[in-house]
């Protein structure tokens, strides 16, 4: 009960990349990103210009308690600073959660059910005016009326007493599991231990909200800001957004903003052709601009793959993500274990990968788990099936099945042209597993029709295209929705699509989510997948890989894995 | 003679003024008209060839030694987005006209295995389109003034109806199980009969008031047999001229519905299909864009000229009045034009002297 609805709010948004829907952004494998970084953008950063960012989704919500934010996002965490954020930093190293508004990532109690948090000082909005602990407990109070819905539902879910909670303006006495007992102390009280709460503490509706200048659905034309930038226009509901320094924004508080540019200006609502078109001519003010939610596609990359300048001016970007072969195991014949060890042996993830958009743009999974060290990525292939499948192992099991003639299964994908559950996918897994004696009949379904099935627990089919991304880089948000026997959802949208419902594994996600110590969390979440894993409940087929273009006249690129987008606060255009 | 689908009445009618002489016997003058017509040699000659080539796919495909949905990871470059290896698309001896990016798939079978969808949808969408356009048109027409009321409105909501949006709905909800040409065929055919309808019945008007049709009435044959014996042979012209124009609209339908994701299943390929994976591509990969572009222009180019053909074969002084104008304005081929027009003259005048007969 706890994800669905906005879940699958943004995840059925996500049509491209995830990334996008999320406002989540970064990047670049950190091998190849760091040469490419350097090769770019030649001389040191300076201040000043005007940064153009182009992006596809229009910034239609921005205020703090709507957003729903990885790690902040991207233009929203250029005015919302919030309790911590995520380092800036290329690859691997910005998956990590640090300080932002508070001296640390917070201090738990033994137990990890309650976090207490310490505000730096000299901290100012826009106006000057000091910010409290009491403007953060109220941006987060906000987050709870109905008419400001829209960011994630761990709040609700994880407070003391947020699941009856409705708001400050129909509740004015407030939250009583957020306590503030100075103006720079604010504590949370949880009802359950949560070691990644430093994580939900990125979020947007962790930013500070003063309560006079709070007007409710209207805030969000005129946001005060906290951070390096302040809202001047907001057009056509977010299409253009244009954003000026905050002069009471301060470099010596905040270490991992730099605020080159003097102004951003953030044109979206555009096709991503012309996006790309805009980046790779660089004309004009496109010459500074970039891209906090679109990608180059494979016909894309083909075309640049033979101009070297325009090569150089491409990010790569990983962001913990996982598409996959569902089953249903309620459904004949997937409840047979060697069935779908079969399909497993059978799979060509070259083919797949190749649909995907080839080797630039998707690599190989055997693992649910990302390939990223932060989600405790433990590697495993427990049924090898090479570079191009396994057919013949694929058969002898089916013949251990009980079926020595091979056997007809329907596999249900999307119409929707993405390469992540389209047609395309969809017939390279068709075609992979025709090799081992399986006829696969592909039904395709159009987008909403697909994810109401895919989400149903009744009317699910037995197997499909699904796929998976986490809020933030840690193995909890990735594994418990899919494997957590608590969380099928029997009517809403229920992501724990073979029903798996194992009293160890539920224990183990408990003991897991116990741990402060994030490394520590992370090796128990891998040794987790790697156990279910075994049980061949899904198909891993392949992770993402997210090429950004971006303007000629940029510099100073750092794209995380966190979120595999172009960092614009450290973007500069001098 | 009308054949403007959105025209209604008055054109169908100066229409039908024109076509009445030509009854069923004049079947063979026509035909030598249509002979004579260059474009309509070519057109016919290009149309007999894709049929022969998407009838004889699977000997084709075994003499390039492929098939439409093996995939050949090999010939496609991964790193960059799947674009084939070599020039053209990956043009070799063992793929004649290159592979398509990302699956390495050969690009000569699935256009030819396209051709047979694309062709077989266009036809038998056509098919169900004049059969139900004749069978309202005559009902309409001879039916009392009550019937025609009900069926006219009928037709006129028909024609209104915004027909890609419907098919889409249509194509979307039906049984995934339910064979995906003949889904086509039945989706096309039912939406777009109306402008057919019309044409029949708006000649069926006119061929009614004529003698021939009262002597028969007075003969004493019923209406169901002045249908069948008199009128259906006087509609035919109007009905041929009007299939050949839908015929290639009936085709770029079908490649819209494919484009759009709700015409044939995937593997099986068609020429909408495979220009709807091929539009990110026309940089990086043209061939992948011009070969079924190319496929589906040259057919609907072919039908159409074989339409205009028909049309002007069966109505000798509506082309008579078009050559002369022809001639006025190009004079480079004034002396050719006017060996036709007097061709044509000569024809028209063979039809008065078998009419008049």
């Amino acid at each position: 009960m706890r994800q669905p609805s906005a879940r699958s709010r943004r995840l059925a948004a996500a049509a491209i990349s995830l990334a996008l829907a999320m406002g989540a952004a970064a990047c670049s494998g950190p091998q190849d990103n760091d040469a490419k970084a350097d090769g770019a953008s030649k001389g040191t950063p300076q201040k000043g210009g005007k940064l153009t960012v182009l992006n596809t989704e229009p910034q239609s919500d921005f205020d703090p308690a709507r957003l729903y934010t990885s790690g902040g996002g991207n233009v929203p965490s250029l005015v919302f600073r919030t309790l911590t954020t995520r380092n800036r930093a290329n690859g691997a190293a910005g998956t990590k959660v640090v300080p932002d508004l508070a001296t640390d990532t917070g201090r738990p109690n033994a137990d990890a059910t309650e976090w207490t948090y310490t505000l730096k000082e000299g901290l100012k909005y826009e106006d000057g005016t000091p910010i409290t602990s009491a403007d953060i407990k109220y941006g987060v109070e906000r987050s709870f009326a109905a008419e400001l819905s829209g960011g994630a539902p761990y709040l609700r879910d994880w407070l003391v007493g947020g699941a009856d909670y409705q708001g400050p303006y129909k509740d004015p006495k407030g939250l009583a599991s957020i306590e503030t007992p100075d103006d720079k102390t604010i504590v949370f009280k949880l009802r359950k231990p949560e070691g990644d709460f430093p994580f939900l503490a990125t979020a947007t509706q962790f930013a500070p909200v003063p309560k006079a200048k709070d007007d409710g659905a209207k805030y969000e034309e005129h946001p005060v800001s906290s951070g390096p930038y302040k809202v001047v226009k907001n057009e056509d509901d977010g299409r253009r957004l244009l954003l000026e320094r905050n002069p009471n924004w301060s470099e010596k508080t905040d270490d991992q903003r730099h605020a080159y540019p003097d102004t951003i200006d953030v044109q979206s609502g555009l096709d991503s052709a012309v996006i790309n078109q805009r980046l790779s001519t660089s004309s004009g003010a496109d010459a500074a601009a970039v891209t906090t939610d679109t990608n180059l596609g494979p016909a894309e990359l083909a075309q640049i793959g033979s101009d070297k300048a325009l090569a150089a001016r491409v990010g790569t970007g990983h962001f913990g993500y996982t598409n996959y072969l569902a089953f249903n195991p309620k459904v004949k014949p997937f409840d047979n274990l060697k069935v779908r060890q079969a399909i497993s042996y059978a799979i060509n993830r070259t083919s797949v990968i190749n649909a995907a958009g080839g080797s630039a743009l998707a690599e190989p999974a055997t693992t649910f788990l990302p390939d990223q060290a932060a989600f405790g990525y433990t590697p495993y292939d427990h049924f090898p099936a090479g570079k191009t499948g396994n057919p013949a192992k694929a058969k002898e099991l089916l013949k251990e099945a009980g079926y020595p003639n091979g056997l007809t299964i329907s596999l249900t994908h999307s119409t929707v042209q993405n390469r992540e559950t389209s047609p395309e996918v969809a017939t390279a897994v068709q075609e992979s597993l025709k090799q081992a004696g399986i006829t696969v009949k592909l039904v395709g379904l159009e987008a909403n029709a697909f994810n109401e099935a895919r989400w149903s627990v009744t009317k699910s089919p037995g197997f499909f295209l699904s796929r998976w991304g986490a809020d933030w880089p840690s193995g909890g948000p990735f594994l418990a929705p899919i494997f957590d026997g608590r969380q099928i959802v029997k009517d809403g949208s229920n992501f724990n699509h073979a029903q798996f419902d194992d009293p160890a594994v539920n224990k183990e996600i408990d003991e897991i989510n116990k741990l402060t110590d994030l490394a520590a969390a992370a090796k128990r979440w891998g040794a987790l997948d790697r156990k279910i894993g075994e049980q061949a409940l899904d198909v891993p087929l392949f992770h993402p890989v997210y090429k950004r273009l971006y303007g000629k006249d940029v510099k100073n690129i750092v794209i995380s894995d966190w979120t595999g987008v172009l960092d614009v606060s450290q973007v500069a255009v001098k | 003679m009308s054949t403007v689908p959105d025209l209604p009445a008055s054109g169908a009618k100066a229409g039908a003024a024109t076509v009445v002489p030509a009854a069923a016997s004049d079947a063979r003058q026509a035909w030598r008209r249509l002979r004579r017509r260059p474009s309509a040699v070519i057109s016919t000659s290009v149309l007999g060839l894709l049929v022969v080539l998407a009838v004889a796919a699977p000997l084709l495909a075994a003499a390039e030694g492929q098939d439409a949905n093996t995939y050949h990871d090999a010939l496609v470059d991964s790193a960059r987005g799947g674009v084939p290896i070599g020039s053209f698309g990956g043009v070799s001896g063992d793929h004649w006209l290159g592979v398509e990016p990302g699956t390495g798939r050969d690009l000569f079978v699935r256009l030819l295995y396209g051709a047979r969808v694309s062709l077989l949808v266009a036809v038998g969408a056509t098919v169900v389109q004049v059969l139900i356009g004749i069978a309202v048109g005559l009902a309409a027409g001879l039916g009392n003034r009550l019937l025609d009321t009900v069926l006219s409105r009928f037709t006129d909501v028909m024609v209104a109806l915004p027909m890609l949006v419907l098919a889409i709905a249509l194509t979307a909800v039906v049984s995934a199980d339910f064979p995906r040409p003949l889904l086509l065929i039945l989706v096309i055919g039912l939406l777009n009969w109306g402008a057919t309808s019309r044409i029949v019945r708006a000649q069926t008007l006119t061929l009614k008031q004529l003698d021939f049709v009262a002597a028969a009435r007075l003969a004493g044959s019923g209406r169901w047999r002045v249908a069948r014996r008199e009128l259906l042979p006087s509609l035919a012209a109007p009905v041929i001229t009007y299939a050949a124009i839908l015929l290639p609209i009936n085709m770029v339908i079908e490649a819209s519905l494919s484009f759009l994701g709700v015409g044939v299943k995937p593997p099986t390929p068609s020429w909408g299909q495979m220009l709807s994976s091929a539009q990110t591509w026309f940089r990086a990969d043209p061939m992948y864009v011009l070969l079924p572009a190319g496929m589906l222009f040259v057919t609907v180019l072919a039908f159409t000229a074989l339409g205009d053909a028909v049309r002007a074969a069966l109505d000798p002084r509506e082309a008579v009045r078009l050559r002369v104008g022809t001639r006025a304005s190009s004079r480079g081929r004034t002396a050719r034009t006017a060996r036709a027009a007097a061709s044509e003259a000569a024809a028209a005048a063979d039809l008065r002297k078998d009419t008049s007969s």
